[in-house]
């Protein structure tokens, strides 16, 4: 938009002029937006915003009356800047502002507020000129929107650019059936649902969801964090009635519904356990001790006891080794291979009812292993020999006998016998 | 008799609380296989809702934490005796109805029957413990038969779930019962006092 430093300036003294001073475009209405101070200027707030409608654009948010101006160059660009905020302000004047929810594919008409249809018009989107080509007559047509075509589109009448309609285009899907999910981590107080779309829509979602336990309706408190969740406290224990939950998405576009249905123990999943932790077990190459928490979401782990699961493996192989605990937190691994570097987890369930919890997070250990010896002269080779029998490694430094440190056929002998050692500890790892 | 707050009843309880919590875990096991095997014989769809019916002991409890431990102990032997009855009626209506035809529905109804009325003994014992002896056995006589056979095989089904449903609420019952200290609703012992 353009116009000569001629139509800027005004005619009448200033103080006539309604002027307009607004927060920064886009600054959302009355939350963010500052009315700049131009008092200092000789001029001051004369009465509130009656343009309240734009609270959204983030325009207009008082009116300031002008003083006079005793210095003619501050009264030049005092005069410029008066005869741009009138034009704004004659721009976005008393027009209603819409927001138009469409869907992704559809075709769509916007008319000019109430100019005909052969009125000369000029349509922005964003502040960008559209192309005529999209015009028919003063409507503007967007045939199969996507949803890039999302925006502020506005029209003004083609001589005096007077501000006749705007809207903000939304171009989004409704809804399809949600995704929900109830869960009781911390039975026997109560349960959770918790649910999300399978795809976005791209404009705001409703949710609602009820909770029908019989012929009563309960109350599903929604949690602050996430907000896609809420949560039942029990009223009744060992029911055999089901919960019957429903939960329905709205927006502006359409409507979607699903419900679960359960009883009181299906949904008991209690969190993973805690604090897993596993020790070498000092001088037993073959055991790891494992220990671990009740998960702290649980809250009568006494009356309400919990079982574990525990699966352990070597990182080398693929293959879980299992076991069942039906108390105490805590394990000894005692087939553990000599040496290698094992994972570990452990998962709960209640000991009567519901089922298992997700796998804890993993944990690493690797057993015991004897204190590697030196082997630097004859003696000490001779020492380890005799010392290997009663050991289940050989020290990782042990060497491989170098012909051209042998010397004389004792150390020959030597030699072999260290060899078969290392042979046979090879053979009791593979 | 012993106290209820002498060291050799508190062990006598706390033994008699953790045979009943295996009891329990085995009877609802049990149960549980029962009832898939009810529902298959008997020509029912797992899924159908079945109402209340009357003389069938709901274990569905209000404020079940507040509960003292005798109301526990009470509760679940007017519970255990009424089931014992209507047991012991099914099992008659499942040999009228089925005959010889299903006798290993009819052996795993009996040994239901007879894992009640172990546990209603049990039960007797305990409140035996107690200052108060268990409620008198009072037969009002059995519970009303209904009428048609549908009817029937329907009560049947709900005095099952029922039951399965009891099975746990019993085993959480007697963990609390087992609890040491106030809150079980039973004198401590003063070994176990603090």
């Amino acid at each position: 938009m353009c116009w000569s430093l001629k139509e800027l300036i005004a005619p009448e003294p200033v103080q006539k002029q309604p002027v307009v001073a607004w927060g920064s475009a886009g600054s959302g209405g009355k939350e963010g937006a500052k009315i700049p101070d131009l008092s200092s200027e000789g001029w001051s707030s004369s009465q509130k915003n009656p343009l309240d409608v734009y609270e959204n654009l983030g325009t207009p948010q008082g009116l300031w009356t002008g003083g006079e101006m005793a210095n003619p160059v501050p009264s030049a660009c005092c005069v410029v800047l008066a005869a741009v905020v009138v034009v704004y302000a004659q721009r976005h004047s008393q027009q209603d502002s819409h927001t138009q929810y469409e869907r992704v594919g559809a075709d769509v008409t916007m008319k000019c507020g109430s100019m005909d249809w052969d009125a000369a018009v000029t349509w922005t989107v964003n502040g960008t000129d559209i192309d005529e080509s999209h015009l028919n007559g003063s409507y503007l047509i967007l045939k199969n929107v996507d949803l890039s075509q999302s925006g502020q589109y506005a029209c003004y009448e083609g001589s005096s650019w007077h501000l006749k309609y705007q809207t903000a285009l939304k171009v989004g899907t409704p809804p399809r059936e949600p995704v929900l999910m109830c869960r009781s981590n911390n039975y026997p107080k109560g349960f959770y649902c918790s649910w999300h779309l399978p795809t976005p829509t791209y404009i705001p979602n409703i949710f609602n969801i009820s909770v029908i336990h019989g012929t009563k309706e309960m109350v599903c408190e929604k949690d602050a964090v996430p907000k896609n969740r809420c949560h039942i406290r029990y009223l009744q224990l060992f029911s055999t009635v089901k919960y019957k939950v429903t939960l329905t998405v709205t927006n502006a576009l359409g409507k979607n519904y699903t419900t679960v249905t359960f009883d009181e123990f299906a949904i008991v999943k209690p969190d993973p356990p805690e604090s897993v932790v596993a020790k070498p077990v000092p001088n037993n190459p073959r055991r790891l001790e494992v220990s671990w928490q009740n998960p702290s979401s649980w809250p009568d782990p006494e009356s309400f006891p919990l079982k574990f699961f525990l699966r352990y493996r070597p990182l080398i192989l693929d293959q879980w080794q299992h076991v069942e605990l039906s108390d105490g937190t805590s394990h000894t691994i005692t087939d553990a291979y000599a040496g290698k570097e094992y994972i570990i987890q452990v998962a709960a369930k209640d000991n009567d009812i519901g089922t298992w919890s997700d796998w804890s997070v993993a944990v690493h250990a690797t057993p015991w292993t004897e204190e590697p010896k030196h082997l630097t002269t004859e003696a000490q080779i001779t020492e380890t020999t005799s010392a290997s029998t009663s050991s289940f490694m050989a020290p990782p430094t042990t060497k491989i006998c170098d012909k051209g440190a042998v010397v004389g056929s004792g150390a020959v002998a030597v030699c072999w016998t260290a060899g078969l050692v290392v042979a046979a500890y090879s053979v009791l790892f593979i | 008799m012993a106290g209820a707050d002498s060291p050799s009843a508190a062990l006598r309880r706390r033994d008699l609380c953790a045979r009943g919590i295996r009891l329990a875990g085995k009877m609802r096991s049990d149960v549980v296989d029962l009832l898939d095997a009810y529902v298959e014989r008997q020509g029912l769809d797992a899924s159908v809702s079945v109402a209340a019916v009357e003389g069938v002991p709901l274990a569905a409890v209000e404020r079940w934490d507040e509960q003292t431990g005798t109301q526990r102990l009470l509760e679940n032997l007017a519970a255990y005796r009424a089931f014992r009855g209507l047991l012991a009626q099914m099992l008659e209506e499942q040999q009228e109805q089925l005959g010889e035809a299903d006798t290993a529905l009819g052996q795993a109804l009996a040994a239901v029957l007879l894992q009640v009325s172990a546990f209603a003994y049990h039960l007797e014992e305990l409140l035996q413990l107690e200052s108060r002896g268990p409620p008198s056995d009072e037969e009002d006589g059995p519970p009303p038969r209904p009428q048609g056979i549908f009817e029937q095989k329907l009560r049947g089904l709900g005095v099952l779930r029922e039951l399965a449903q009891w099975a746990v609420r019993s085993a959480r019952d007697l963990r609390q019962l087992a609890k040491p200290g106030p809150g079980t609703g039973l004198a401590p012992s003063p070994a176990e006092s603090p």
